[in-house]
């Protein structure tokens, strides 16, 4: 009887997505709202995966969606270590950066409706100057990818079930 | 049905693990010398998924939560469900709805974020809250039914590869 197809491609495309909406600066900041980036990897690694069964095959499971949205998400861990390093040696804390300038701006909108005391406004942006004086360390580096190596792949396995929800079983039909 | 029921309790007791950090996060900044530093480190660790944005969010002690209002919104919401599950059904008979009621719930909120940064209206935290309350529910009746059919799957398949003595 045919196997399932190899998990291999699903996950790494996957892992690229979750990677990039995880480690790219200003790119990340979609996962503000409850990691929606990393949920969007998993439903796409969950997909790519539906996709490779054909006919033979047994079908697509909820267990595939959840293995292959984890395996993505701590794929997309390691990417966006690398790639989130590798743009703060490049450019430096840009990020960071934009972070503020967005912040910033959130934080002038607050103010000028009065949601905010005037007070906040300068100590929020001395802490934002704090974050972007922070040097690169090793420590660092290790501290973000244990956080990114237990967060993603938790949000990249819910991102997977929910892909199976919205796409369905993959019934195939199996040879008698 | 037993072993479903168990997956089920540690989902529950996770989300509920999950939520008591968010809470917790500024009753143990503003604790003693001991419990500061977790409460640092939770802080930390909810910067990785949430803006924090001082104004935006909830406070206790005279501390904001570990994520901001629509975070902690879409989470209770999550925890809510789960609870409210546990009361109506058992988690096993629970079935997937109709997709369309997930855009529905959705929806909302997706308005909410996006005609508040096109600068279309302020949203005020009432609208975050109930948009998050709305899309943070629905969630697990999504998740759940294929989450415990995985779990029973990969238990059943380990059984058959002999790596799971019962």
């Amino acid at each position: 009887m045919p196997e399932k197809p190899n998990k291999q491609r699903a996950v790494l495309l996957g892992g690229l997505v979750i990677g990039g909406l995880w480690g790219i600066p200003f790119v990340n900041m979609i996962n503000c709202c409850c990691c929606a980036g990393i949920l969007l990897g998993g439903i796409l690694a969950s997909y790519l995966y539906r996709e490779e069964f054909v006919e033979g095959m047994p079908p697509f499971e909820s267990s595939d969606a959840l293995i292959t949205g984890l395996l993505a998400g701590i794929a997309g861990a390691v990417v966006a270590t690398l790639i989130g390093n590798l743009i703060h040696l490049i450019f430096g804390p840009i990020g960071a950066e934009l972070t503020r300038d967005i912040i910033e701006k959130v934080l002038q909108r607050l103010e000028e409706q009065g949601s905010i005391p005037s007070g906040i406004y300068d100590d929020l942006l001395d802490q934002l100057e704090r974050e972007i004086n922070k040097p690169l360390t090793l420590y660092e580096v290790l501290k973000d990818f244990l956080f990114g190596v237990i967060i993603l792949p938790i949000f990249g396995m819910l991102g997977g079930l929910l892909g199976f929800a919205i796409f369905g079983k993959k019934k195939t039909t199996q040879p008698a | 049905m037993e072993f479903t029921n168990r997956v089920y309790n540690i989902l529950l007791a996770l989300v509920t693990i999950w939520c008591v950090a968010i809470l917790a996060a500024p009753l143990l900044t503003t604790g003693g010398e001991v419990s500061r530093p977790i409460g640092s480190l939770l802080y930390e660790g909810f910067s990785k998924i949430c803006h924090q944005i001082e104004a935006r969010s909830f406070h206790i002690a005279g501390q904001k939560l570990g994520v901001c209002v629509r975070c902690s919104s879409i989470y209770f919401g999550f925890l809510a469900t789960l609870i409210f599950i546990l009361f109506v059904t058992s988690p096993e008979r629970l079935r997937t709805p109709s997709i369309q009621w997930l855009f529905l719930a959705l929806a909302p909120m997706i308005i909410d974020v996006l005609s508040y940064n096109a600068g279309i209206q302020s949203s005020p935290v009432m609208a975050r809250l109930i948009t998050g309350v709305l899309a943070g529910a629905i969630l697990p009746l999504y998740i759940v039914p294929p989450l415990l059919e995985a779990v029973v799957h990969i238990r059943m398949s380990l059984h058959k590869a002999g790596g799971l003595y019962a």
